[in-house]
């Protein structure tokens, strides 16, 4: 794979627009803690979540596009996904670090977010996202650092990379299976699992050009706290509607997470070639399509499955809460699948854009109706009616910042890495 | 051993001296508040809060006996307590915890203020201090440091207490300030099998004064408070849907399979990939020898 550096200025008439929308969102930041989160948000006793952790959800289920990519690219070997590797990794380390400072400013006392290292609660899917997703960001910048090295020409880091990359990457593993686990001969057995794992495939750097353990871990992580990301909710089967509680949500949001991972990158790729004025890759569109449909079938499947067999599809017909179930299963799901099963379909522009637009749009909006739109909540003790819920201006300001700041720097990432495939028909 | 506050809300008459004893032993500022009237009465405040840990609700039953066949019913609310709590087990930093004697404690100095143990509780009970800039968790720890003070060697009047006096001394002082502020006896702090057992026997004693449940016993999993009523408890506000399973049972079976699944996980991903690479080489080695 060869790649490129996008030779255009480095700030454009675009980036002044985004920097404006980041200064008013660091701002926002300064505000959230000058007046302190009931003052800067609309948030609640009745609505203690709100719109920075439906963003935090959907964001990391988008930038699992990060892993998906590089789980088909490294270990599925699926060539369609290859030009993409680079910037996907690239969006998946901008994301993760712009959904901690949401965290940041969500959390009331981050300041004591030490506590996550010393402190052992045996089974909070809170603790397994925290540090899955700190280990998770560890390993993306080691998955990107060679771009670095490879533009400045520093062969030793990237001798060092290559030699120890995979000693950190089985020691991460083991000291996650650790903290989860709370057992020391687990984790000795998750290091000599991994440590198996990075030996039988030590030669992998030389062929792939990155260590494979490396790429397992990502998936392994990645696997981890999407699924944890919907246990959190296991503890909500009261509040949370039958439409979309399940035993099985941890699997959902896994599931969802690789489908729309997918469709990210597809929305990547033509936004890339939007906004650098590269030649569209259709062909390319239509072979990742073929990937997007088998994701959707197998989560849409699970999805309308469980509700079937737990007996509760009849609530899809009433109500509010039925209505919002059927555009999220028909809109997201049912439309994109039949969009890309014919091959015809998947080669038309307008099909594979409406597509992606659409399975995206399913996965963001299963987020909020699983947050806010789908549960029921009973309020402060002894309860009662709760009001509804709309994000403050700083709670809006702080989401569109960051949405701006992930455009800034990767295009800024582009323009001085190589970071994206070489242009070879354009030429 | 673990301890359990039984209310028995046919004995309550709505005096809320345990809602200010609450407030004067927990150092709690007051909340401007307004009686909203109609359907909750003198109810006030109408909500838990981060000043407010207990409260009497006003619940307007119908009952024929009663003159203009209205009556009132009150109802002492705060924490559960429960057995298994969603509070601690969501919580990532183990700040809310189920003591061994009971009562499930808030360490402020742990907390992060996530919030999630406010999503998680199935009855509404932790709050935030939205006013704070440093908003920390609160919730009624059913008096952990009052219910567990020494209260042996003591002094009365100049003399050592006899072990009847200190019997006496410790009984009156190692309960909640809600219970110890009770004036009619609704309030009982006692070990919860045992005032299980004498809600039952309050129950079979007096046919017709209660409907046969004891709310607590079993609701989420079991809670240490437990609650005694003439009517159906949705009657009063009490959330009838919560099932008898503890509410940490599915997040507990997800979380415990993390471990096993990555590894396996990892396990899965080289092998697919050693499989593929070598698939690959025969490929082109075949291709090799073709030309």
């Amino acid at each position: 794979m060869r790649y490129e550096i996008i030779k255009k200025d480095l700030f454009t008439r675009t980036s002044a627009i985004l920097l404006a929308l980041m200064a008013g969102g660091a701002f926002a930041f300064f505000a959230r803690f000058a007046l302190g989160l009931g003052e800067a948000t609309n948030l609640s006793n009745n609505y203690p979540w709100g719109l920075w952790i439906v963003f935090d959800l959907v964001w990391i289920a988008l930038a699992g596009g990060a892993f998906v990519t590089a789980g088909i690219v490294y270990i599925f070997m699926n060539e369609d996904f290859h030009p993409l590797a680079r910037p996907a990794v690239w969006m998946g380390f901008l994301s993760y670090s712009f959904v901690m400072i949401t965290l940041l400013a969500d959390l009331g006392l981050p300041w004591h977010f030490w506590q996550l290292g010393v402190q052992r609660p045996e089974h909070s899917a809170m603790y397994e996202v925290s540090w899955c997703i700190a280990l998770y960001v560890t390993v993306l910048a080691l998955e990107f650092a060679p771009t670095v090295f490879e533009r400045f020409g520093w062969d030793r880091l990237r001798e060092l990379w290559r030699r120890w990359s995979p000693s950190y990457t089985v020691l991460a593993l083991g000291l996650f299976v650790f903290l989860m686990s709370h057992k020391i001969w687990m984790a000795g057995l998750a290091l000599i699992v991994f440590g198996l794992v990075a030996f039988l495939t030590r030669d992998a750097v030389k062929q792939a050009g990155v260590p494979i353990i490396l790429i397992i871990a990502a998936v392994t992580f990645s696997t981890m706290h999407q699924s944890s990301l919907g246990s959190l909710f296991l503890l909500m089967p009261d509040k949370l509607s039958p439409l979309w509680w399940s035993p099985l949500i941890p699997l959902l949001f896994f599931l969802s997470a690789v489908a729309s991972g997918i469709a990210l990158v597809m929305l990547m790729d033509l936004m890339i070639s939007f906004f650098f004025e590269r030649v569209y890759k259709w062909n390319r569109l239509a072979g990742m399509g073929k990937v997007l449909l088998g994701a959707l079938l197998v989560y849409y499947l699970l999805r309308i499955g469980d509700v079937v067999i737990r007996g509760k599809l009849s609530l899809a017909f009433s109500g509010k809460g039925g209505a919002l179930f059927l555009i999220e299963i028909i809109g997201g799901g049912i439309i994109p699948i039949i969009l890309l099963s014919r091959a015809k379909l998947r080669s038309n522009h307008y099909a594979i854009i409406a597509s992606v637009v659409l399975a995206l749009g399913g996965v963001i909006f299963n987020r909020l109706n699983v947050v806010l739109l789908g549960m029921n909540l009973p309020g402060t003790m002894p309860g009662g009616s709760v009001g509804i819920y709309y994000p403050s201006m700083v709670e809006w300001a702080l989401v569109i910042s960051l949405v701006a700041a992930l455009f800034f720097f990767f295009s800024i990432g582009a323009k001085l890495l190589p970071i994206l495939p070489k242009d070879e028909e354009a030429h | 051993m673990s301890f359990a506050v039984l209310i028995d809300t046919t004995k309550c008459i709505g005096c809320r001296a345990c809602q200010v004893a609450c407030k004067q032993w927990n150092n709690l500022p007051a909340e401007r508040t307004a009686i909203e009237g109609r359907a909750t009465g003198f109810q006030n405040p109408i909500a838990l809060s981060a000043k407010t840990l207990t409260m009497v609700t006003y619940n307007e039953v119908e009952d024929p006996s009663a003159p203009a066949g209205l009556r009132w019913i009150f109802a002492k609310r705060q924490c559960m307590h429960c057995l298994e709590p969603a509070c601690a087990s969501a919580c990532p930093v183990t700040a809310l915890h189920k003591s061994k004697e009971g009562p499930v404690v808030y360490d402020p100095k742990k907390c992060m203020g996530c919030r999630y143990c406010v999503w998680a509780c199935p009855f509404g009970v932790p709050t935030a201090d939205w006013e704070s800039l440093a908003p920390k968790i609160h919730k009624c720890t059913m008096c952990f440091e009052r219910v567990t003070q020494s209260t042996g060697a003591m002094e009365l009047n100049g003399k050592r207490m006899s072990p009847e006096e200190q019997k006496i001394f410790a009984e009156s002082m190692n309960k909640p300030a809600c219970v110890k502020a009770c004036t009619t006896g609704a309030l009982k702090f006692g070990e919860r099998e045992s005032l299980i057992a004498e809600a039952w026997e309050r129950i079979k004693s007096s046919p017709g004064k209660y409907v046969p449940h004891l709310y607590g016993e079993k609701e989420a999993g079991g809670t240490s408070v437990l609650y005694l009523s003439s009517v159906p408890f949705d009657k009063l506000g009490f959330r009838t849907n919560l099932g008898e399973r503890s509410y940490p049972y599915y997040s507990k079976i997800a979380l415990e399979a993390v471990s096993p699944l990555a590894m396996g996980l990892g396990g899965v991903l080289a092998a697919i990939y050693l499989l593929k690479r070598r698939k690959a080489q025969v490929a082109s080695s075949e291709s090799g020898e073709k030309e």
